[in-house]
């Protein structure tokens, strides 16, 4: 625990930022002063915002500790200026109490907020149910597919239905593997100019649909992770006004990017779900303004560098993302959203969906949060990453922000 | 001597007239001193050209060795049966240790599209692209328009054809992009299963499904090869059925012009996209093509490594 005074800052209170001001941090709250001797730090009128909550976080441990640890994504986040996430590994799928145990007690050490997704079949295999009921009374929030496709139709409709004794959201991202077949990226112009296997986008629609159809018949709650194309966000709306209970995140990168990186063959470009065509990034946005979309999911995914150090079609899918999130986002969302909606989408939306108490900041309160400059610019470079993976498609651009510190349950982080 | 402006061969997608025209002319300069008695020049002489093929392929490969042969460069062959990326070796460290051996000039085959780019990102020798994935393959689509000034004096406003399997064809890409930079008009045919889905960025061509329309007005018809593994991913029932509805035969040709030039890039599956009495008939340039695919390799190379050594 350290104290901290911060001058010249700009704190998010009430929905806005106020005027510089000076707040003392003592304890982890946001206190009336500071005791004698306490640091000072000059914030320059940076922005403070409430810590944020990432959604999508896989830290690979145990069974791939060779590609990242928990500490690296604990030290990840305290970088980006996260006080916590949802945390579902494909590498480690948590199908029984003592794996569950096992991760609660890990994150339990790093001070910052964790909420598991449990399996809802052994391995994410389809094949065997987990124990659930058992999973939700050790605190397993949701039940997720570990990022495999769960096309299965009858296991799933009995996954479902079984999970729905424990009243728990059941999470899903929406692939067909059948139509995926061995598509990498987007099935859009500019997979068919390079000549690469394309994914199309009704492998994302006729996977939610058939969820969603589940949902409603056994009245069970979903979520759709990384959705990424507009027209799953007209049948989330549809289903919506029907009365199914779905909620539903974009990525972070699918916000920032579109198929249009193709053409650069970078291989940190390939990820899953794919970056889709410029239309469907527009309409991830305007499914943010409307509400359709819930929050906003970074999906931290470490890959080694070996495994991205190759051609675009033999990389390993995935992406790092939570120490330059807030750097990337923050300008265009707050732009095009305001402030306050851009807050909601990265801090208190996603921790409501994991059912993890936010933050905010008020006097006298908890105080963890994320001081930003927004008007000061970053390169990314590879020293701004936690552990030894640096696999972003930003790797090298300019970020229109820069985080400044983090400040969460009592541990001050400068960046 | 004009320089590239390219310093590597990638594909012909965004390479300027002023480049292709430049290798066409060296191209045709070196198919005279292929027919000398003495068929060596020296310019390459000291400079060493890896083969670095991921994929089979007997002619390509062949083609490449010869003209650098023919340029006296030095040439080594690592193909993936032989070399230690079967033992698990990453690309980049394959392609290290080459460059350690001071290689000039890399060709490379690979099954990835974007693999030369890759290398060249990765190294500072030259990249060829000998095909890349179903993305580029430029040396065959620079032969093919080599072949056609051949016969035809000129690419400028002649009606080129492709037909078959044009979405996992890499020469059919090169060859749009190549074709329509040189001013002639390319008409694309094939199953709805086999062309590409999204056209967008492919809009200066002429997308005909009918095999009758597109060959109709054709002063050259490239048939493709058709892969026997597209039936086994249910992309088309038979063989036969392709054979009688996009196959190059005499009764298709009776609606096409009757000089049309009958290209293909080779191997044949005779019967199935070209007939033999077709491939082996009068309108078939098809050797010229195996020929020709020499002499632009050689200017290719040649243009290549001099760009480098005025730099």
């Amino acid at each position: 625990m350290r104290n901290m005074v911060l001058n010249n800052v700009r704190p998010f209170v009430d929905g806005k930022f106020g005027e510089p001001t000076k707040i003392c941090l003592v304890d982890g709250k946001w206190a009336d002063s500071a005791p004698e001797g306490t640091p000072e730090f000059d914030a320059k009128g940076a922005l403070a915002l409430p810590a944020l909550f990432g959604l999508g976080l896989d830290f690979k441990e145990p069974l791939r500790d060779d590609i990242y640890t928990f500490k690296d994504g604990v030290s990840a986040m305290r970088r980006g200026g996260f006080f916590g996430g949802l945390y579902e590994s494909s590498a480690n799928p948590i199908d029984d109490s003592q794996k569950l145990t096992a991760m609660q007690q890990l994150a339990s050490k790093s001070g910052l907020e964790f909420a598991f997704l449990g399996a809802f079949s052994m391995g994410y295999q389809c094949k065997d149910l987990a124990e659930m009921m058992e999973l939700a009374q050790g605190g397993a929030v949701g039940f997720g597919d570990g990022n495999q496709d769960a096309s299965r139709t009858r296991f799933l409709r009995l996954a479902m239905e079984y999970g729905s004794m424990t009243g728990k959201r059941f999470f899903f991202m929406p692939l067909d593997d059948s139509l995926r077949h061995h598509g990498l990226v987007h099935e859009g112009s500019y997979a068919d100019t390079l000549g690469m296997k394309g994914i199309p986008r009704i492998a994302e629609t006729i996977s939610v649909f058939r969820i969603l159809e589940m949902a409603r018949f056994l009245k069970v709650p979903v979520h759709f992770k990384q959705v990424s194309c507009g027209e799953t966000l007209r049948l989330i709306e549809t289903a919506r006004a029907q009365g199914v209970d779905v909620t539903c995140d974009v990525d972070i990168y699918h916000l920032l990017l579109d198929d249009s990186c193709l053409f650069d063959l970078d291989s940190h470009c390939n990820v899953l779900m794919p970056f889709r065509s410029a239309d469907d990034r527009e309409a991830l946005w305007k499914g943010l303004e409307s509400g359709t979309v819930n929050a906003i999911s970074v999906n931290h995914d470490p890959v080694l560098r070996q495994d991205k150090e190759v051609n675009f079609e033999d990389a390993v899918p995935g992406a790092v993302s939570l120490e330059i999130a807030l750097g990337a986002i923050w300008k265009p969302l707050s732009g095009r959203l305001g402030a306050a909606r851009a807050v909601e989408l990265l801090s208190t939306a996603p921790a409501q969906l994991a059912g993890v108490e936010p933050v905010s900041l008020r006097k006298g309160g908890q105080a963890s949060l994320v001081l930003l400059d927004q008007d000061r610019p970053t390169k990314v470079v590879p020293a701004m990453f936690a552990g030894k993976t640096r696999n972003t498609p930003l790797l090298g651009k300019e970020l229109p922000s820069s985080i400044v510190a983090s400040y969460i349950n009592g541990e001050w982080t400068e960046v | 001597m004009s320089a590239l402006e390219i310093k590597h061969l990638f594909g012909l997608r965004g390479v300027s007239k002023h480049d292709i025209r430049l290798i066409l002319d060296n191209a045709k300069q070196f198919r005279e001193i292929l027919e000398r008695p003495v068929k060596k020049v020296p310019s390459l002489r000291g400079m060493t050209v890896v083969n670095l093929f991921f994929e089979n392929s007997t002619r390509t490969r062949t083609s490449f060795e010869l003209a650098e042969k023919r340029l006296s460069a030095d040439t080594v062959n690592f193909t993936s049966s032989n070399s230690s990326v079967k033992k698990g070796e990453t690309l980049v460290d394959t392609l290290r240790n080459i460059e350690a051996m001071k290689i000039d000039i890399v060709v490379v085959r690979h099954k990835g599209t974007g693999v030369p780019k890759f290398l060249a990102d990765n190294s500072d020798a030259i990249i060829v692209n000998a095909g890349d994935g179903a993305h580029e393959h430029p040396t065959q689509a620079l032969l093919d328009m080599l072949t056609i000034e051949e016969k035809l004096g000129t690419l400028e406003g002649k009606n080129v054809t492709i037909v078959g399997d044009i979405r996992h064809s890499r020469v059919a890409r090169s060859n749009l992009w190549g074709m329509t930079t040189m001013g002639a008009h390319v008409t694309l045919c094939g199953p709805s299963t086999l062309v590409p889905r999204n056209r967008e960025l492919m809009d200066k061509v002429t997308w005909e499904p009918d095999v009758k329309k597109a060959v109709k007005d054709a002063d050259a018809i490239i048939a493709l090869r058709l892969q026997k593994e597209r039936m086994d991913d249910a992309l088309l029932p038979s063989m036969r059925e392709y054979r009688n509805t996009f196959g190059i035969t005499h009764e298709l040709l009776e609606c096409a012009k009757d000089k049309v030039l009958i290209m293909h890039p080779g191997p044949i599956n005779r019967g199935v996209e070209l007939d033999s009495e077709i491939a082996d008939g009068e309108n078939s340039v098809i050797l010229n093509q195996v020929t020709n695919g020499v002499a632009v390799r050689m200017a290719v190379l040649y243009l290549l490594a001099g760009g480098r050594a005025n730099a």
